[in-house]
Parts: structure tokens; C-alpha cells; sequence
């Protein structure tokens, strides 16, 4: 039956086939990001190239300025497969191949329309509009974070601010050091204030922020609780939709659209839920999207378990993060937001500190266990350090704690050259026999 | 007589470990730590003795699959393979600073596998704000109160006033050191340099001291010099720490005189201050005073302005030591290097001295595909300055 051996990409069509009504309403939400750019920039008013989880979203909302999420960018070019002329454009100046692509297509972007003087042609969504200036952040989750956009003042001689976001080890005394590491954060966010007073020229209206805070506080609140109803069997609503429904909650949160779209997906999700209707009719296997960011150009494999019985039901990647209690002490907005970090960063650090050693192990566990998962995979993506080195640390610890079954698959975020059609169809086939060797074992 | 000199310098770099297994049955605790911005005066203040962990290019890695991915830094595959392997059995304790992402991933990796009695974790800020010199001072504090409950008693603060004054005295001679590569040709070979770099991190600070200055005063007396060859270079990266990196480039027509690499001037173009409060002073020489691509500096007056704040002490040593071209190893899935890679090659480019990015992955098949492309650059550049 060798010819039944499409590509997987060809097995399950083009396009990745979503569950919820509420995924399905994204798309405009990542169109608006460069629309809102371009209109802004066309008016004169401040428009920042961003990373997301910087720790700014408020502070950008607070003061009108208009956000360019260049991984989002990136990785709407890896979907509509645009993306190896930017990731090539940046070659050609002397940037490797196994740089982020989320950076190289950015570099590779802002070099062409440098060269061009104007937007490449056809680049998806109108492509992103010159910022005015530049906001990375140096953390310890991704060094391209500063690095890039330090190197794009090659092509966009804009200024550009760097804030320091940082969090202890599991093993750190968090009494001992949480004064001092929030000081820090809430110190950084004080100087990117500082920063954005000059470039626009406007003074932070404090009791806005503490609104947008309040009402950010609110959206998470209600997108971790529609993530919590996908706990329910059959599964209500899968990984690849979620690969949507991030959106809202990375690139607009502050804003009420973000709030009422979390709103209406808890509201849906509920209703599935209640109604025991599930992402596919024959749930066989239930498996956790444990680690990596996705092959944005190939969403659609997640469409292909299904085809096999198995669906994703939660993920860590793109998660909301956990509700923590911010200490009553905290008043000014900017205290607000250091301690949330400080909080959310070290949520599992007690937890993890008395068994495994590892908190994204014990997030795992967790899943695992509320989630009642069946098999356990994870996406290696080449260009990227930040997630996907460890993966394999991170699989022989939690091999200590379940003997679940494991996959790891191989390919980019952004690169569809690094993607093994044939390679990756069959490695899920096989695990798919495993899960289910695995499973008939148990009962 | 007790070897010294080049001899001493051969022997550790044969067998590296042969020094710290000798002062571990002496009954020293001998601390391993990556990275030149681990504050190596805390360690020695402690009593202990600090090691950096290198890489070794000759060795293929053979159990390091098992636990890191290949997408990760070679370098740090290479070490872990040989602590995997024994190689560091020796170390009673494990430090790393908050270097880059493949160093924070090490960590844990390291402290999990190979299980040390003693790790601990720096954490140091990409920024170079107010707040983060006090941040960097706290977290400097966490570490020396880590330290010392390991070693049961205090550091006081003229125990650490000591090992900055001793740790001064080993970086002003390393610049001693690279001084001998000024004449043409130079005194010493870049690759017997790095040897000793090698060496000297690898022994106590005090018999490094007393190691380079026998190096020193042996190369000054030398009869015999370095050939001299058609180009003299520069190298720029990151942890490009073993001699066969530097012998490949001196095989084929060039003196590598001066470099800007992890082991290389990188941590020793700098005196740590001896301050009131010593760890002060630690904070600024470590913070500030490492010019590596992982700390954002934040920008300054117009891009030149900027770039000259950046680079500037690369294009010092261009000029100080005549240099002809500049060779920018870039050590795969090494992010801050390959992004920066890009910028000081135009930067010294615009100054007038060519040079050339080429992707190394730390082994010595690297070093040999590179051979042709660096003698056509070499011959390119070789012209009499």
C-alpha cells in the first residue's frame, strides 16, 4: 500500500482545519497588528518593533503605541510560505542560517525594504511598517531578544531600548532574593518608561495603566479558565486551535477585544464541554504538546494524529500563565507588574524544588495528570535555543516520574526547508502504534 | 628544578586535569565554572580553587547525544561529553553565570547528570543600568553567602580584597603577554598563547602568576621567534579556547597577534577596582568591564558613536598590533556571536581591515575544511603593513 504514502502536508490538505467558532475569528486579529502599524506610522504617531512576553503590553496600550510583533510577522510568512526570501535576504548580509527565523525573516525584511525604500512586493499582510523605534528585552528565555533588534539599527537607525526581565533558579531562596529581583524588573520598566516619555513626548498617565493592568488581569483570569474546561474528555478543543487563540492574549492584550474574545472562547468551550462534543468523533489518544514552538507552516500535522484517533487536548506552549496573588503592598502599577512576572516565573519553583528539580517538569506532571494524557510530544524547531535545547534533558527527567510514551519531531518555526514530510508522517505513525501498544497495556 | 615556562604550560594542556587532581589529594576543593564572567575572586577568596571548563576539539563527543540536542552550542556538547566522560571528576562544586541561553540550559543539565556537591547559579543582567549594578551586587551577595555555607565559615571582606589584587596581577599579565606579539614577527605564537590561557585557568591564580612570568621572561629571552608569515591577524568569537583553532590559521601564512575571544584578551583587558566594599568593585569590573556581545550596551550618541562603543577596543587592536585582516570565528548556534559576527566585520571593514566570517563547529574537521578559505582570505590580506 506504498502509494497511500502521501506527504503528510498532502494527506490533510493545505490548510489546518480548527475546531472552535472562536479560532476561526483570529485571522483579523493578526491582520490589525500591520494595519494598525501602517495607519499609525501614515499618522505620524509611535509604532514599536516587539517581542512578545516583554512584560510591555500594558505600558504600550497605556500610551498609544502601536505594537509590530515581529515573531507574529514572521511566522504569518512562514504560514503563507514567504518566508525564505526574508530568511534569505538576511543570509546574503552574513546572518547563518541557524539564526532564529523569527529574527532572520525580521532582519531579512527590514534589509529589503531598506534596499527598496518601501514594503517588499506582496509581502503578506501588507508587510510591517518602518517603527519608529525598537523594544527588545534581555531575559533569559531567548538572546535574540536583544540582540536582533541592537542589529537592526543596520537597516532602521531608530532608537532602540532594551529592558532586563529576570527570574531565579528553582533552587534559589525566593525569600532570600525576591526583594531584589523585583526591584530590578520594576527599576527596567521605570527606564523603558522613561524611554517611551521621550520618543513620544506624552508623560504615562499612571491611573491608565493600573486600569489596563486591572482589565489584562481580567482577560488572563478568563483565558486560563477556559483552558481549564479543556481538561474535559472527549477533548473540547485542541492544540492547533490554540495556536490561534493565543493571539488575542500575545499581541493584544490591555485591549477589550482581547477580553471579549477569551470571554466568548470560555463561553464556547463551556458549551462543548457540556454538550460532550469533542474535537473528533472517535477520541482513541490524548496527547500533550509538551514543549517547542510550532512549525507555523505545517500546523496542519496536528490535523493529521487526528486522522489517527489522537488529539492534543492542552499545551505548554502558548499557554496562559497561572493566576497568582500579587501582594497587597504593591500599589504602583509598574510594582504591579514586576511582582505578576516575579510570581508567574517562579509559580512551580516549591513544587519543583521537592521533587523533580525541574518546574517546567512539574508543569508537565501536572498537565499530564489533569489533563489524563496518553503519550507526550514534543516540536524541535533548529533555529531556536530557547525552548527547544533541553528537550532531551527535559525528557529523560520526566521519564523518571511516567512511562508514558514520547516523540519528538524535527523541523523549524519558520523554515519549511528544515520540514521532512515523509520523515515526520512516519515517525507519528509509528508513535501512534506505540500510544496505542502503550495504552492496551495499561487497561 | 620544577618545570616552568613553555615546558609547564605543555604539560597542563596535556593533561589538564593533572594539576587540580594533584591539589584535590592535597585536600583542595577544586570549583569548575563556565564562562569568563564567573567572579573567580569569590572562589579563590573561599580558599578554593577555580577551574574554567574548555572544550577539547580533538575528542568526538560520544555520550553528550544522550542528554543535548545538536542544535545546541558545540562547545558546550564538547565540555559536557568530557564531564560525562570524567574528565572533570575532580570538581567539587559547579558555577555558571547567566551567560547566554546555552549556558543557562547547561546548567541544570550539568547539576542533574553529573552531580556536583556544590553548584550554584549567577544570574547577570543583559543591561547595564543603575539597576542592574544593584541588582548584580545582591545577586554577587546571594553568591559569596552560597559560597560560604559550602565552605562553613565567612569570606571577609580582606580575603577577597586579596584575590582581586592577586587576580589583577594575572591579567595585567596576560597583557604582558600579548605585548610579546607586538614585534614582527611576534615573540610567541598565537597557539602557544592560548595554551597558556588554557593553563592559567587551570591552576591555582597563584602559580598562574608565577607560570606566566616564567613564560614571559622565557619568551623575551628567546633566540629562536615565530617565523614570520605573510599576515598578521586578528581573531574574533567567542569560546574558540583550544590551540587547534589558532594553529590551523598560524599553518597557513599567518601570526594571530592579538584576538577578542572568551579565552583571549576579553577578560583581561580590565583591572577589577579594589573598593571599600569589594564586591563594588567586582560588579563594575565583571558588569561593565567585559566587552562580550551577550551584554547590551545601551546606544550612545549617533550609530558610529555607537559602534565605536561597541567595537572600538577591536579596532584599538587592529591598530596596536598592525594587524592585516581580521578572521571572525562564529561557533554554530552561538546567537549573540553570529548576529554581532556580522556587525564588527563591517565595523572593521569601514576601518580598513578586511575580514572574514567563517562557521566553525568545533571540532577539527571544522578547522580543516576552513583551511582554504582562510589562506585565499590570508593571501588576499597578506600585504606588508
Amino acid at each position: 500500500m506504498e502509494e497511500e504514502k502521501k506527504g503528510i502536508l498532502e494527506s490533510v490538505g493545505g490548510r489546518t482545519i480548527k475546531t472552535t467558532e472562536a479560532s476561526k475569528k483570529v485571522r483579523p486579529f493578526t491582520k490589525k497588528i500591520t494595519q494598525d502599524g501602517h495607519q499609525a506610522a501614515a499618522e505620524g504617531r509611535p509604532v514599536a518593533y516587539c517581542f512578545i512576553m516583554s512584560l510591555y503590553d500594558e505600558i504600550l496600550r497605556a500610551m498609544d503605541i502601536t505594537p509590530i510583533w515581529t515573531e507574529n510577522y514572521a511566522a504569518i510568512c512562514a504560514v503563507k510560505r514567504q518566508a525564505e526570501r526574508f530568511i534569505s535576504s538576511a543570509q546574503s548580509d552574513g546572518f547563518p542560517r541557524n539564526l532564529c527565523t523569527y529574527c532572520t525573516i525580521q532582519e531579512g525584511f527590514d534589509l529589503m525594504r531598506y534596499q527598496l525604500g518601501g514594503i517588499p512586493s506582496d509581502a503578506p499582510d501588507g508587510g510591517m511598517p518602518k517603527p519608529t523605534m525598537l523594544l527588545g528585552t534581555g531575559m533569559m528565555i531567548c538572546d535574540p531578544r536583544y540582540k536582533s533588534y541592537q542589529i537592526a539599527q543596520r537597516y532602521i537607525d531608530v532608537p532602540v531600548h532594551i529592558h532586563g526581565l529576570l527570574w531565579p533558579p528553582v533552587e534559589a531562596d525566593l525569600d532570600e532574593v525576591k526583594d531584589y529581583y523585583v526591584k530590578y524588573a520594576v527599576e527596567e520598566l521605570r527606564g523603558l518608561v522613561q524611554f517611551l516619555e521621550r520618543q513620544t513626548g506624552k508623560k504615562m498617565d499612571w491611573d491608565r495603566l493600573n486600569a489596563t493592568i486591572d482589565l489584562a488581569n481580567k482577560t488572563y483570569r478568563v483565558w486560563w479558565d477556559a483552558y481549564q474546561l479543556r481538561k474535559a474528555v472527549p477533548a473540547p478543543m485542541p492544540t492547533e486551535d490554540a495556536m490561534s487563540t493565543m493571539v488575542p492574549g500575545y499581541f493584544w492584550m490591555g485591549t477589550q477585544e482581547a477580553f471579549n474574545f477569551y470571554q466568548d472562547l470560555y463561553n464556547e468551550v463551556k458549551y462543548r464541554v457540556d454538550n460532550k462534543i469533542g474535537v473528533i468523533p472517535d477520541e482513541k489518544y490524548r496527547i500533550l504538546w509538551a514543549a517547542g514552538l510550532p512549525p507555523w507552516f505545517a500546523l496542519s500535522i496536528l490535523n493529521y494524529f487526528e486522522m489517527l484517533g489522537a488529539v492534543f487536548p492542552i499545551e505548554i506552549t502558548y499557554h496562559p500563565p497561572p493566576p497568582v496573588e500579587i501582594p497587597a503592598a504593591a500599589k504602583h502599577p509598574l510594582e504591579r507588574l514586576a511582582w505578576r512576572f516575579f510570581k508567574q516565573w517562579t509559580y512551580r519553583h516549591e513544587k519543583a524544588r521537592k521533587r523533580s528539580g525541574d518546574a517546567m517538569i512539574e508543569w508537565m506532571l501536572e498537565l499530564i495528570e489533569d489533563y489524563k494524557i496518553d503519550g507526550v510530544m514534543m516540536h524541535r524547531a533548529t533555529t531556536c535555543r530557547t525552548i527547544h535545547a533541553g528537550q532531551i534533558h527535559q525528557l529523560n527527567v520526566l521519564k523518571q516520574y511516567t512511562d508514558l510514551p514520547t516523540l519528538v519531531l524535527e523541523s523549524d518555526i519558520c523554515d519549511i526547508s528544515a520540514f521532512d514530510d515523509a520523515g515526520t508522517r512516519n515517525r507519528i505513525d509509528t508513535f501512534i502504534e506505540v500510544l496505542d501498544t502503550h495504552k492496551k497495556g495499561k487497561q | 628544578m620544577a618545570e616552568q615556562g613553555i615546558a609547564k604550560v605543555e604539560t597542563i594542556y596535556q593533561d589538564r586535569g593533572h594539576r587540580a587532581r594533584e591539589l584535590k589529594a592535597e585536600g583542595k576543593k577544586i570549583i569548575g565554572y563556565y564562562c569568563c564572567h564567573t567572579p573567580v575572586e569569590i572562589i579563590t577568596a573561599a580558599g578554593l580553587v577555580p577551574y574554567q571548563i574548555s572544550g577539547n576539539v580533538a575528542e568526538t563527543i560520544t555520550k553528550a547525544d544522550g542528554y543535548l540536542e545538536t542544535i545546541m552550542c558545540p562547545f558546550c556538547r564538547n565540555s559536557f561529553d568530557l564531564a560525562l566522560r570524567g574528565e572533570y571528576d575532580f570538581f567539587e562544586g559547579f558555577v555558571v553565570p547567566h551567560a547566554c541561553d546555552n549556558i543557562v540550559k547547561i546548567y541544570d543539565i550539568w547539576k542533574v547528570n553529573i552531580r556536583p556537591p556544590y553548584s550554584h547559579f549567577i544570574n547577570v543582567p543583559h543591561t547595564l543600568t543603575p539597576a542592574a549594578h544593584e541588582f548584580y551586587k545582591a545577586e554577587l551577595g546571594t553568591f559569596k553567602r552560597s559560597i560560604e555555607r559550602f565552605i562553613g565559615g565567612e569570606i571577609s571582606p580582606g580575603q577577597l580584597k586579596e584575590a582581586i589584587q592577586l587576580h589583577n596581577e594575572y591579567r595585567a599579565l596576560v597583557r604582558d603577554l600579548y605585548g610579546l606579539s607586538k614585534p614582527d614577527p611576534p615573540l610567541i605564537l598565537g597557539s602557544e598563547r592560548t595554551k597558556v590561557l588554557l593553563a592559567g585557568t587551570r591552576i591555582p591564580v597563584q602559580e598562574a602568576n608565577e607560570l606566566l612570568r616564567s613564560v614571559i621572561g622565557e619568551v623575551r629571552g628567546r633566540s629562536d621567534r615565530p617565523q614570520k608569515k605573510p599576515a598578521r591577524v586578528l581573531i574574533y568569537g567567542s569560546q574558540i579556547d583550544d590551540a587547534p583553532f589558532i594553529e590551523g590559521i598560524e599553518g597557513v601564512g599567518a601570526n594571530v597577534v592579538v584576538d577578542d575571544l572568551c579565552i583571549g584578551t576579553r577578560p583581561y583587558w580590565r583591572e577589577v577596582e579594589i573598593t571599600a566594599d569589594p564586591v563594588d568593585g567586582l560588579v563594575t569590573g565583571y558588569l561593565d568591564g567585559i566587552k562580550c556581545a551577550r551584554t547590551y550596551r545601551a546606544r550612545t550618541g549617533t550609530r558610529k558613536e555607537d559602534l565605536d562603543n561597541r567595537f572600538g577596543h577591536i579596532l584599538n587592536f587592529a591598530r596596536e598590533f598592525k594587524v592585516n585582516g581580521i578572521i571572525l570565528l562564529s561557533i554554530n548556534y552561538c546567537d549573540t556571536y553570529e548576529f554581532e559576527a556580522v556587525e564588527v566585520r563591517d565595523y572593521l571593514q569601514e576601518a580598513g581591515f578586511p575580514g572574514i566570517i567563517l562557521e566553525v563547529d568545533y571540532t577539527l574537521l571544522s578547522i580543516d575544511w576552513l583551511k582554504t578559505r582562510i589562506q585565499a582570505f590570508l593571501e588576499m590580506v597578506g600585504q606588508p603593513v
